[in-house]
C-alpha cells in the first residue's frame, strides 16, 4: 500500500463565490478577521455580452516538496507522512521565512500569537475520520478531497479522467491543489 | 505578494552582519599578511579587530526582536536543519561572534587589558580570570575566523537566494553580491575611522586598493545579474522590472550603482592614481566621503533586494 498523500481538486466552473468555505474555515479554526487560511481569486473580463467571471478558491497547496518546510530553521513547519503540511506551533519562533518562501502566499503570521499559521486540511478533523470543513460545507460540489494514491478513491479517479492544471508549477514545489480545466 | 514580512529590522541586520564580516575579513588579511605589507597592515588589522564584533551583535538583537516570539530565539540553537539557510546562519553567527570577540581581545595589549578589567564592577570581578595575553593567538584566530567571516558575509545572500518562489532573489549571483558588498563595507568603515583619526596615508592606500578591487567585482556581479536576468525566464524578466522601470529603478541606478558603486570607485581610483608619494592627497575628506557612499550603498543594496524580492513572484 503506497503512503497516503492527501490532495484537493477544485472545479472552478462550479464555484459561485458564496464564500461558505471561507466562513467554515474561519469558524473551524478561529482565524482573526485580518487573516485568512483560504481565499477566493476572482477574475472578470470581457465586454457584455461576451463576459467571463471566474471564482477560484485557493489555500495551502500542501506541496510534495514544500519550500516552507525546507527553509524552516526549527522544524516547526513540517510535513506529515500523509502529505499534510502543518505548523507545530510550539516550535515556531515567528521568523516568517516560510511566509516569504511560499510561492502561493498561503501563510501568515498570527500577530496575536506570534506564530505562523495556514490551512492544514483540518488535520484534527481528518484524524478523527472526517474531512476538511471547506470541503464538507461547499454547496456547489466544487471540491473533491482525498488520497491521491488511493486508486479506488474519488479524488484519484477525478484527476485520472479529467484535464487539470496546478498553479505556478515552475516554482518546483509540487503542489497538490488540482484545478480542473 | 500579500505582505512585506521582512522589513527594516531585517535589512539593518543584513547590513550590520555584512559589516562585521567585512571588518573581520580585512583585519584578518592584514594580520596574516603584515609581514609582507608592513606596519600599516598591522594598524588596519588592529582597528578592524576592535570594530568587528559590535555591528553583528547589534544586528543579532534586531533579529531577535523581529521574531514573532522573541523569547523563542533559543530554539534556533536546539535544532540544526542543514537545508535551512537560517538555521545554518544562526550557528555561523554564533561561532563568528565568539571568534571575533576573542580575536578582538587578542589585539589588546597588557595596558589596555589592565584598564578594561579595572573598570569592571565588583560583581564581575571573577572575570579577571580571563585576563590573559592572547596576542600569540592573533594569527590563528585570524585564520580560523576568515572562513567563518566569509560564511557570515555570504550566507545572508544564500538566505535570499534559496527562496525559489521569489524570482528576484533566486539567482546564484545574489550570494556573491552580498559577500563582496559586505567586504567592501568593512573596508569603508575602516577608511571612515582612519580618516576621523587623521592617520597617515599608507593605511588608506591599502584600503583603497582592496576596496577598488571589491567595488569592481561588485559591478561585475551586478552587470550579469541584470543582463542574464533580461534573457531569462519570464518570471525573472518580470521581477527585474522592479529595478528597470519599476518602483526601485531610481534608487537602484542613481543611488546604489551611481552613488554607492561608481562614485566611490571614481574617488578611490583618483586618489590612488594621483598620489605622488605613499601619502594620498586630501586624504581625510576624500576617504570619508567615499566611505560614507560605500556604506550607504551597502545598506541600500540590501534594502532594495529585501523589498523588491518580496514583491516578485511567479504569475
Amino acid at each position: 500500500m503506497p503512503e497516503k498523500r492527501y490532495a484537493l481538486v477544485i472545479d472552478s466552473r462550479r464555484c459561485i463565490n458564496c464564500k461558505a468555505c471561507l466562513v467554515a474555515c474561519r469558524a473551524e479554526h478561529g482565524v482573526p478577521d485580518r487573516n485568512s487560511r483560504n481565499w477566493i481569486n476572482e477574475e472578470s473580463r470581457g465586454v457584455w455580452p461576451k463576459l467571463l467571471a471566474v471564482s477560484e478558491p485557493e489555500q495551502c497547496h500542501h506541496c510534495s516538496e514544500p519550500a516552507c518546510v525546507r527553509v524552516c530553521p526549527t522544524g516547526a513547519s513540517r510535513q506529515r507522512p500523509d502529505g499534510i503540511v502543518v505548523v507545530q506551533e510550539s516550535d515556531c519562533i515567528g521568523c516568517r521565512y516560510c511566509v516569504v518562501a511560499c510561492p502561493y502566499d498561503a501563510r501568515f503570521l498570527r500577530e496575536d500569537r506570534g506564530v505562523v499559521e495556514k490551512c492544514d486540511f483540518c488535520a484534527a478533523r481528518v484524524d478523527r475520520g472526517g474531512i476538511p470543513a471547506c470541503v464538507e460545507t461547499c454547496p456547489g460540489k466544487v471540491r473533491v478531497w482525498g488520497d491521491v494514491n488511493d486508486r479506488n478513491g474519488r479524488l484519484y479517479q477525478t484527476i485520472a479522467s479529467r484535464q487539470y492544471r496546478v498553479k505556478k508549477p515552475e516554482a518546483g514545489t509540487g503542489p497538490n491543489l488540482y484545478y480542473l480545466i | 505578494m500579500k505582505t512585506i514580512e521582512w522589513g527594516f529590522l531585517i535589512v539593518s541586520y543584513l547590513f550590520l552582519g555584512g559589516l562585521s564580516a567585512g571588518l573581520f575579513f580585512v583585519s584578518a588579511i592584514g594580520a596574516v599578511l603584515h609581514g609582507r605589507i608592513g606596519p600599516a597592515a598591522t594598524r588596519v588589522a588592529r582597528l578592524g579587530a576592535w570594530l568587528a564584533p559590535w555591528p553583528v551583535m547589534l544586528g543579532c538583537f534586531l533579529l531577535i526582536f523581529d521574531l514573532g516570539k522573541w523569547y523563542r530565539f533559543y530554539k534556533l540553537f536546539i535544532h540544526i536543519r542543514w537545508l535551512s539557510p537560517m538555521s545554518a546562519g544562526s550557528w555561523l553567527l554564533s561561532v563568528f561572534v565568539l571568534i571575533s570577540l576573542s580575536y578582538s581581545f587578542a589585539w589588546l595589549d597588557a595596558g589596555q587589558r589592565r584598564w578594561f578589567f579595572s573598570r569592571l564592577p565588583r560583581w564581575l570581578q571573577p572575570l579577571r580570570a580571563l585576563d590573559r595575553d592572547l596576542s600569540s593567538w592573533r594569527r590563528t584566530l585570524a585564520l580560523t575566523g576568515l572562513p567563518v567571516s566569509v560564511g557570515v558575509g555570504i550566507y545572508t545572500g544564500v538566505l535570499l537566494g534559496a527562496v525559489q518562489s521569489r524570482p528576484f532573489w533566486n539567482t546564484n549571483l545574489v550570494a556573491q553580491l552580498f559577500l563582496v558588498s559586505a567586504l567592501s563595507t568593512g573596508c569603508a568603515a575602516l577608511m571612515l575611522v582612519l580618516a576621523w583619526q587623521r592617520s597617515e596615508g599608507e593605511e588608506l592606500r591599502l584600503l583603497y586598493f582592496l576596496d577598488i578591487a571589491l567595488l569592481t567585482l561588485e559591478l561585475f556581479i551586478v552587470l550579469p545579474y541584470i543582463l542574464h536576468g533580461r534573457i531569462s525566464v519570464q518570471a525573472v524578466r518580470e521581477s527585474l522590472g522592479l529595478i528597470l522601470g519599476g518602483p526601485f529603478t531610481l534608487s537602484f541606478w542613481l543611488l546604489f550603482v551611481g552613488l554607492g558603486l561608481l562614485a566611490p570607485l571614481g574617488i578611490e581610483t583618483y586618489e590612488v592614481v594621483s598620489a605622488t608619494s605613499t601619502a594620498v592627497s586630501h586624504p581625510r575628506r576624500m576617504a570619508a566621503g567615499s566611505a560614507v557612499l560605500v556604506l550607504a550603498g551597502g545598506f541600500l543594496l540590501r534594502y532594495i533586494f529585501v523589498y523588491a524580492g518580496q514583491m516578485s513572484t511567479f504569475r
